[in-house]
């Protein structure tokens, strides 16, 4: 019982890290195909904003929030200055973001040095049967189920997301019915910085603040991101899950890293196998 | 000889007339005679410079020529570095073992190249998934190199030793009658690598305007419609993708017999940056473009590295960014152009200007 | 007369769509036959399978009698079948001659290629343009270029796929004298077209998909007096 709930709490901890590392970079790549090469500098500054709002004894969650908004705004100014005038050209506008990338990262290592003291882990542990758990770690993987579920709901459901489906689905017509584009464009990617920021947020109490904290993001959320397929919405929750149950055994078995090249072969092997992904998948079954 | 000449010339490369080639020649003796003038901190250093051309240069066959958008050759770079190390630590530098080790090294770059690429392109990754997947790659074995610290990661006698990297390796050396060896250290290490990155351009320059690279560009322009003309494109990519691998591989033994030392820091997310930065400021579509804006931008690295790597690396972030929005042929492709097109305005009309980059090759005499 | 291509009861299906529905299409050797339909009969799916883009939901295709149903693309390309796009799929970036010399090399020798080249050059009318970027070219010459790609292979089956989209009527004509010539010279050429004058100049028999399925085949004249042909035109069947 204990070992299933020890397994259990290590794959929700998996899946969470997956959702949460991913969802702004699958949002970003669903919906206008570009691969976000500064998606973890995103996160690495929702992590040091927070980090510095909660030197003013602000509550942390109005703490995280701060930070998930800082990315956003960065993410819609940097779309409006640099990504937008790449559209055409697609694997520029990869090449920019790294770009990016490269300035954020050494760029906060010559203004705030080579780390910065983190915030301490909230809300203590709990035991069962021998083991201990992170409470906070329970918290997480909640607010990643609220998070996927808003998600949802924001596309599905109100004007932006029916604009935003309608632009990807086909940008001239969506143009010519009178959708501004280019503002679902720049709110699009701020939503993805956002959301990048709000990873880096959540797990800042978790992991120290370096300017580099963003590459311990990446693979993962790259990998979660090919596996799910080009739409987000439907491809990004199961591809988490199965990764998840991937890396939360082989890890729990061999170690982290042997859980990160698990799961670059299953992402190898997913490509081979399902071109488009799990969403491609998905939707295929529901068309018959 | 002048059948030879002739194919190093072609549409697929910028420099073709009389001028260029002179110029090339008279580069060439500068460097060959500068070990006599100079002192050797800037033999060495220039050196240096070059041993990160090969990467380069392959990353253009990739990226520029192919159309294959590889983010990892840094992985290559690694894996030849280190396997140049294991080996060499483990049987020492006797008998110009160097240079077994030097070959070894790069031909397991390109047989790991070889069982990627094949995954991939048979596999039919396309596009930006070959890009997160190559760059996923050596992110994870940086990730896997920085957890060997302990003991228990050993080959032979030579530990990997984590994140610290591991050194003490020796240089390259040739075996020499009635003496044990000889150290290619210094003016000779600079000769041969000069030898090297000259041997290598000009062979890369008779790829790209054979046949062979005919096919290569037109993949790069129009995969599909390669394909309804007959040719098995995976094939072209996988063989493109093993010589970029090599060409890293390369590097990589270099860097590691230059400064005795390799990390795990080689192989991560800012190295893996750099060969892009250096192909996308000198043009990724022109392999001299390439060279040139390597040699230039490594210098310039080392300079404000004096103050902290971190400002030559946000300058060669700013580098990169500029040249993707303002000169996405690259800074040397764009200001070469400009110059044929000055030229072309005092000499001869436009149209027979450019008439001999279009045969396929000027037929042999 | 032997079948060059046939297809026995070809489908395809994109989720619910039938853009293909048991297709039984049989193309005698050295014909020129003019495939027409109103839009989304199934024409281009139909180019696609016979090419190879993508497998088919069920059904064989032969080639020469040969099952190629599972062949990749550039080996059906190189048993003789060749195809022009409907999009002009022209190597925009590089010059003209360049173009044509890449389809050229794969079957033969440099200097081979090289007399190959100035005949195509000129049976083209492109003499003027060679070193051009062939992004450059006018639409009509950008369609002739990817023409003059498509027969460099030197085919036994020739796929056109709308080749005359966006001409002139004078380059429209041309076209249909330049077909005419390479079916006299012994190419079997399928064209997928929608100018009803320009199937007139060339066909010799045509077939009507509609729906995905053969609707009607028949001789020239017969298509043009059907009834019914006119009707699905005009969206009554």
């Amino acid at each position: 019982m204990t070992e299933l709930f020890a397994f259990l709490y290590q794959w929700g901890d998996a899946f969470t890290f997956l959702v949460l590392s991913a969802m702004g970079l699958a949002i970003i790549f669903g919906m206008m195909g570009v691969i976000n090469l500064a998606h973890g500098e995103f996160i690495m500054c929702g992590a040091y904003v927070t980090v510095l709002t909660s030197r003013l004894n602000l509550p942390l969650p109005i703490c995280m929030l701060c930070g998930a908004l800082a990315a956003g705004i960065i993410g819609i100014i940097l779309e409006r200055l640099i990504i937008r005038h790449l559209y055409q050209r697609l694997f520029d506008s990869i090449v920019a973001t790294w770009a990016i990338s490269l300035i954020a990262t050494q760029g906060t290592l010559i203004v705030a040095g080579p780390s910065i003291e983190g915030i301490k882990t909230p809300f203590g542990s709990f035991n069962m049967g021998g083991y201990s758990f992170s409470s906070y770690r329970v918290v997480l993987m909640a607010i990643a189920v609220v998070m996927l579920i808003a998600l949802y709901l924001l596309f599905m459901k109100t004007r932006f997301g029916v604009r935003a489906r309608a632009t990807i689905q086909n940008p001239h017509m969506a143009k010519a019915l009178g959708v501004d584009t280019g503002r679902v464009y720049s709110l699009t990617f701020g939503l993805g910085a956002a959301l990048a920021g709000m990873a880096g947020a959540l797990y800042a109490p978790t992991t120290t603040t370096v300017p580099t904290m963003g590459s311990a993001f990446i693979v993962q959320s790259f990998v979660t991101v090919v596996v799910g397929g080009a739409n987000a919405l439907v491809g990004t929750a199961p591809a988490a899950g199965i990764l998840g149950v991937i890396q939360s055994l082989l890890a729990s078995g061999f170690g982290q890293t042997t859980g990160q090249i698990g799961l670059l072969i299953t992402v190898i092997l997913v490509v081979r196998l399902l071109p488009a992904g799990l969403s491609g998948v998905l939707s295929r079954a529901r068309n018959g | 000889m002048a059948s030879w000449f002739a194919r190093l010339n072609g549409p697929q490369t910028l420099g073709n007339g009389r001028g260029f080639w002179l110029g090339f020649v008279a580069v060439l003796l500068l460097l060959v005679v500068l070990p006599f003038f100079a002192d050797e901190y800037l033999v060495n250093n220039i050196g240096y410079f070059f041993i990160w051309v090969f990467m380069a240069m392959g990353l253009s066959l990739l990226w520029g020529y192919t159309g294959i958008l590889s983010f990892g050759q840094t992985a290559f770079f690694g894996i030849a570095g280190y396997t140049y190390g294991v080996i060499t630590l483990n049987y020492g530098a006797a008998y110009g073992l160097t240079f077994a080790a030097l070959l070894l090294a790069v031909a397991l770059a390109a047989l790991v190249a070889w069982i990627i690429g094949y995954f991939m392109f048979y596999g039919g990754i396309r596009d930006v998934f070959v890009g997160i997947v190559t760059l996923s790659i050596t992110l994870v074995l940086e990730t896997f190199m920085a957890q060997t610290a302990g003991p228990e990661w050993v080959i032979g006698t030579a530990r990997l030793n984590g994140f610290n990297g591991m050194s003490g390796m020796p240089p390259l050396t040739i075996p020499w009658p009635g003496e044990d060896e000889i150290f290619l250290e210094g003016r000779y290490l600079f000769w041969f690598l000069v030898a090297l990155v000259v041997l290598l351009y000009l062979a890369l320059r008779m790829l790209v305007n054979s046949r062979f690279g005919n096919v290569m560009v037109a993949i790069r322009e129009n995969p599909s419609r390669v394909e309804m003309l007959g040719y098995d494109i995976r094939r072209y990519q996988l063989i493109v993708f093993v010589i970029g691998g090599a060409l890293a591989g390369l590097s990589g033994v270099l860097y590691t017999t230059w400064g005795t030392y390799i990390t795990p820091s080689a192989m991560g997310l800012t190295a893996a940056a750099l060969p892009i930065v250096w192909t996308a400021a000198g043009g990724r579509k022109d392999i001299t473009a390439t060279l040139v804006a390597t040699v230039f931008l490594v210098w310039l690295s080392q300079i404000l590295a004096v103050k902290g790597s971190q400002y030559a690396l946000v300058l060669m972030g700013l580098i990169l960014l500029v040249a993707v929005m303002l000169a996405p042929d690259g800074f040397v492709v764009t200001l070469a152009k400009k110059i044929a097109q000055l030229k072309g305005r005092n000499t001869q009309p436009p149209s027979n200007r450019s008439e001999t980059k279009l045969a396929e090759s000027p037929p042999p005499p | 007369m032997t079948a060059i291509l046939e297809t026995k009861n070809l489908s395809k299906h994109f989720g619910g769509l039938h853009a293909t529905n048991g297709i039984d299409l049989s193309i005698e050797s050295g014909e020129l036959r003019c495939l027409i339909g109103p839009n989304g009969a199934g024409k281009s799916t139909l180019f696609k399978l016979i090419l190879g883009s993508y497998p088919p939901s069920s059904g064989e295709i032969l080639f020469n009698g040969e099952n190629i149903t599972k062949l990749l693309p550039c080996r059906r390309i190189e048993k003789g079948i060749s195809i022009k796009f409907q999009v002009p799929g022209i190597f925009e970036d590089l010059p003209v001659a360049q173009n044509l010399l890449i389809a050229l090399q794969h079957r033969m020798s440099k200097p081979r290629s090289q007399t190959e080249l100035e005949r195509l050059m000129t049976l083209l009318d492109l003499q003027s343009a060679r070193t051009k970027r062939a992004g450059d070219l006018s639409h009509g010459q950008k369609q002739w270029l990817e023409i003059g790609m498509a027969i460099a292979l030197a085919p036994s089956l020739l796929l056109l796929d709308e080749p005359t989209a966006g001409m002139s009527p004078e380059e429209t004509f041309k076209t249909g004298e330049l077909v005419m010539q390479l079916n006299q010279q012994g190419m079997t050429v399928l064209v997928i077209e929608h100018d009803m004058a320009f199937v007139r100049q060339i066909a010799q028999k045509v077939t009507v998909l509609h729906f995905g399925k053969i609707f009607v085949e028949g001789s020239l004249q017969e298509i043009v007096n059907n009834e019914d042909v006119a009707r699905i035109y005009l969206g009554k069947v």
